[in-house]
């Protein structure tokens, strides 16, 4: 008995040895990746005059869509800031999703709109579509209004705004995140100097809002987040933007744009189908569904990155609503590869199978699982008294110093391009975060995360209130 | 290996090393590697800022005295606008208040000559470059163009096409066949400004596709070059086997309103590739080529879908009034509903003899297509 | 004060221009290309201190030069608002934008002029002092 136990011990000693080898060797590359892209990002920032676009006759057509539930406090100065974007050709479509506040009133009597027959075919299913405004003044020309029913999830309202579409590009935002007003610019740029193949997304960094200050939906000073939690994810998305999606993008293999900005392909997002209003990771499932239709119809895609910030996000500040979010997010990954499984390690699906899946599926879905089977490991072999201490603690301080420093690296690529935040104290500040990060943050997430893989498994039927939605009205329920 | 003589506080440190096993060796080694990792990263942080800080501080000192003395002594000159601008003589001993020794104010000085002749043209312009030319601004660049870097070289020709300096042709076109790409493309940019042979020479030889930012690019030189000999680009329509370069002309044809060149147009909806058939249509569209509609309406049924959309759009801008009937039976009968949609839109473009038509749609029309009628009548909708 | 007693000119008389641009060079060539013996110039920077400035002085200005795309609100929307005062104070739209759709859209909302940048000094004190003329 004991030596089954004593084999089992070894081949999960040697097994952890390995996964935690492999994860530090992807960080490793992913550092120098993203360094070399973030370089090729600036080295072309610098040579090429991006506001040409802005007065250019050949400027690709681009759509905004923007969900809205329930964001009377802010609508109007948002969609204030979507009109005033520095691009010459482009319309936003704002979709208010069965909002039961006074939303649909304001936009009204602010912009001057009217209902009008508005004809546009259903290529994506949605909850009906109950009215389309368009503004009388001619100023606001570029905006139309969807009133829909509420379809409880962004992923509905998105697709009816898809379905309406005039270009073919997307943005996809929510409506209270702020844009930088370069943001179509931006965007658009790669896929424009794209040299061979079709670009059918690209994102860029977002950032937390908590701190910064804004003046009537334009941002006006940028700050790292004076509360913890939110300053929490400041760092990690600084870490997860700006070193892993960058890094990917290097390679060709980004997992993932945010819903909270991101452009796409208007054709390929249609073909397979729109936003999934089921997923609770809508926006990792649709870009999954566009590689797979690409690979499928022989589309020889690409996916980018940038490393500027162009959207601002309203980050959960208590742990209930934070707890909610990732809960989400991890049953979303855990759909996701449970519905794409097949995907998993097949070559036929080029990077996507090979790189792209296995590693979300051993370092993103396994992480917390891994994880948690070894802190129960430890605990056992505390109380039996089989730890060796001064190599425990040793190891432990690796993983720890190794952690901080890699956050610490990816505040440096975004420090050395961008010089953001007012003083080198903020810098300091934010400086301090990944120390107290893995002790106190990444616990959080494991057990987050450990809940959603739960709820998958068992099929909660969640009640889905319109709050927890991501992205729709959080800031309201502080 | 480790007979160097270490302090003695390092050798439990040591020691612990020597007789771990290979996990808690390679722990170790690494544990030393984030430390002093995150400190150069602290670092360079720190030297980053610092150096931004002090480069901002001192353009912020710099700036309003160029822009003082550019409005001074250039923009205010008594002669600025009634004496030619090489004939002005500018007090350049004004300028010698600036650190022009310092490379940096150099290029500050230059990049803000080239913000303010991107506000202002004319003989002012003139004037602007005279003054980059006299102080001998352009020392800078021409160093910038035989450095061994290609970055260096975009920058350079990037200047000069901004400040309109003429550059040999021989400097310029080894490196339009540059290896590298963005070095290829700025000397080609710069080889159409500058160039007073054959500014479109390249559109002849280039083999690869154009980039849509390339487009761009060019669509903004060839546009701004005062003095630039437009040729009939129904040549490259007709000759260039190179489909970025045919589209492109396309759009340069449209954007000149180059009729000479409908023929060439015309004879390229003959080709196999269906991208370029309806970027043609999309071209005799816009230059509104009445003679063309036939041809477009008797090719209609064999086109694939865009191509189709594109000829129903072409009708609409032609609006002749002759092909009403054609896009009625369209409107009523295709299965398509972008088909229907765009056969509606020209329907109401050409009212002007299609009201009736029109009238008569709206009283028989499906529920989904009076909406698609009422869509394309409301002047509130653009597209 | 003094030298506008001497030559008879006075506020009353001068013309008053607002000019809207966020470009920190285009203001100063302006105020150079409109001197300030014959025109008040004030400058705003971009579409929210335009509306406080136009507010402040119940849009008592004698003509607007504006950019297009602006923070806080787009020339369109300040046209928009301009034009359907009382009393529309003509305005010049000076934009880089070579977007045939959006200098329509300009006119269409009732532009009186249109400028492309890089401008010609002489065309756009022409162009002024034409305005001008007209609205007197």
């Amino acid at each position: 008995m004991s030596g089954i136990l004593e084999i089992l011990g070894k081949i999960y000693q040697s097994a952890i040895f390995v996964y935690g080898l492999v994860l530090l060797l992807v960080y490793a590359l992913l550092a120098i990746f993203s360094r070399l892209a973030v370089r090729q990002y600036t080295r072309k920032n610098s040579l090429h005059q991006r506001d040409l676009l802005s007065s250019s006759p050949l400027a690709p057509g681009i759509t905004i869509l923007a969900p809205a539930f329930n964001e009377g406090m802010t609508i109007i100065s948002n969609v204030r800031s979507l009109l005033t974007l520095n691009y010459p050709r482009y319309e936003i479509v704002l979709i208010n999703d069965g909002s039961t506040d006074n939303t649909m009133e304001q936009l009204i009597t602010e912009f001057k709109m009217v209902e009008v027959a508005y004809a546009y075919n259903v290529k994506i299913r949605t909850q009906p579509v109950r009215k389309i405004f368009k503004s009388t003044d001619p100023a606001y020309a570029s905006l139309i209004v969807i009133d829909k029913v509420n379809g409880k999830s962004k992923a509905d309202a998105v697709n009816a705004g898809i379905n309406l579409a005039t270009f073919n590009y997307f943005v996809c935002t929510d409506v209270d995140c702020i844009l930088d007003k370069d943001t179509l610019l931006e965007l658009i740029l790669p896929v424009m100097q794209e040299e061979n193949k079709r670009v059918i997304a690209v994102g860029a960094t977002l950032r937390i809002a908590n701190s910064c200050e804004f003046d009537e939906g334009v941002m006006t000073r940028m700050r790292p987040p004076r509360q913890l939690l939110p300053r929490f994810q400041e760092v990690e998305y600084i870490r997860s933007f700006v070193l892993g999606k960058m890094g990917w993008s290097y390679i060709n293999c980004v997992p993932n744009v945010s819903g909270g900005l991101g452009l796409f392909d208007k054709e390929v997002a249609t073909r397979c189908g729109g936003y999934d209003h089921s997923s609770f990771g809508e926006d990792m499932e649709l870009l999954t569904r566009m590689c797979r239709y690409a690979h499928d119809n022989e589309i020889d895609y690409a996916i980018r990155y940038i490393p500027k910030t162009l959207c601002w996000t309203e980050a959960p500040a208590t742990l209930k609503i934070f707890n909610r979010q990732r809960t989400r997010w991890a049953r979303g990954l855990a759909q996701l590869m449970y519905s794409h499984f097949h995907m998993f390690m097949n070559p036929r699906y080029g990077k996507m199978g090979l790189i792209i899946f296995p590693f979300n599926f051993f370092f993103e879905l396994l992480a917390p699982l891994v994880e948690f089977s070894g802190i129960i490991v430890y605990i056992v072999l505390a109380v039996t008294g089989n730890i060796n201490w001064p190599y425990a603690l040793l190891l432990l301080l690796f993983v720890y110093l190794y952690s901080v420093m890699i956050t610490t690296i990816s505040i440096v690529w975004d420090q050395l391009s961008f010089r953001y935040y007012k003083s080198w104290w903020e810098v300091a500040y934010l400086c301090m975060t990944p120390f107290m990060e893995f002790l106190i943050y990444h616990p959080l997430i494991v057990l987050y995360s450990l809940r959603g893989y739960y709820y998958f498994l068992t099929g909660k039927k969640s009640t889905w209130g319109n709050m927890q939605r991501q992205g729709f009205g959080k800031k309201k329920i502080k | 290996m480790f007979d160097i003589q270490l302090p003695a506080f390092l050798e439990p440190v040591i020691n612990t090393f020597r007789y771990a096993p290979l996990v808690i060796q390679l722990a170790m080694i690494f544990i030393v590697i984030a430390a002093v990792g995150t400190l150069l990263a602290y670092f360079s942080i720190l030297r980053n800022r610092y150096l931004g800080n002090r480069r901002d501080k001192r353009l912020a000192k710099l700036l309003p005295k160029i822009d003082n003395l550019i409005i001074d002594e250039v923009l205010t000159h008594p002669e600025a606008e009634t004496v030619p601008a090489d004939q002005v003589v500018l007090n350049l001993d004004a300028f010698q208040e600036l650190p022009l020794d310092k490379k940096w104010a150099r290029s500050a000085l230059t990049e803000r000559i080239i913000h303010f002749r991107r506000n202002v043209r004319g003989n002012m312009g003139l004037l602007l470059r005279s003054l980059y030319m006299q102080l001998e601004l352009d020392k800078d660049a021409m160093k910038k163009m035989k450095s061994g870097h290609w970055e260096k070289k975009v920058q350079a020709l990037t200047e000069f096409t901004n400040m309109d300096m003429s550059v040999a042709d021989v400097t310029i076109l080894p490196l339009t066949n540059s290896r590298n790409r963005e070095l290829r493309a700025a000397a080609r940019h710069a080889y159409i400004k500058l160039s007073k042979n054959e500014p479109f020479k390249f559109f002849d030889v280039v083999t690869e596709p154009l980039l849509m930012w390339d487009q761009v690019e060019l669509l903004r030189i060839i546009s701004t070059t005062e003095d630039i000999a437009i040729p009939n680009f129904a040549r490259w329509v007709t000759y260039s086997s190179n489909k970025s370069v045919v589209s492109f002309c396309l759009k340069l044809i449209v954007h000149y309103n180059q009729l000479p060149a409908v023929p060439a147009v015309i004879k390229l909806l003959d080709t196999k590739d269906h991208y370029l058939r309806a970027d043609a249509i999309n071209c005799l569209g816009k230059l509104q080529v009445p003679d063309v509609e036939d041809k477009l309406v008797s090719i209609y049924s064999t086109q694939p879908l865009h191509c189709q959309i594109e000829i129903l759009k072409a009708i609409g801008r032609i609006s002749s009034g002759r092909h009403i009937d054609f896009l009625k039976l369209e409107f009523l009968h295709s299965t398509d509903f972008d088909l229907r949609k765009s056969a509606a839109k020209s329907l109401v473009k050409n009212d002007w003899i299609a009201k009736q038509v029109i009238e008569e749609l709206m009283a028989t029309a499906t529920p989904e297509n009076l909406r698609i009628l009422k869509h394309c009548m409301n002047p509130l909708i653009k597209y | 004060m003094f030298i506008h007693i001497v030559y008879g000119t006075n506020a009353a008389t001068m013309s008053k221009i607002l000019l809207i641009e966020d470009d920190e060079i285009m203001p100063k060539i302006v105020a150079r290309i409109l001197p300030s013996s014959e025109y008040e110039l004030d400058h705003v920077s971009n579409g929210k201190e335009a509306f406080e400035k136009l507010e402040s002085t119940q849009y008592g200005y004698d003509l607007i030069i504006t950019d297009i795309m602006m923070p806080y609100a787009n020339g369109f929307e300040i046209l928009s608002k301009v034009k359907s005062q009382p009393r529309p104070i003509p305005v010049i739209i000076v934009s880089n934008a070579g977007n045939e759709d959006m200098v329509m859209e300009g006119f269409k909302l009732g532009a009186d002029d249109f400028l492309k940048k890089p401008i010609i000094p002489a065309e756009l004190m022409i162009r002024v002092k034409r305005l001008l003329m007209k609205n007197k």
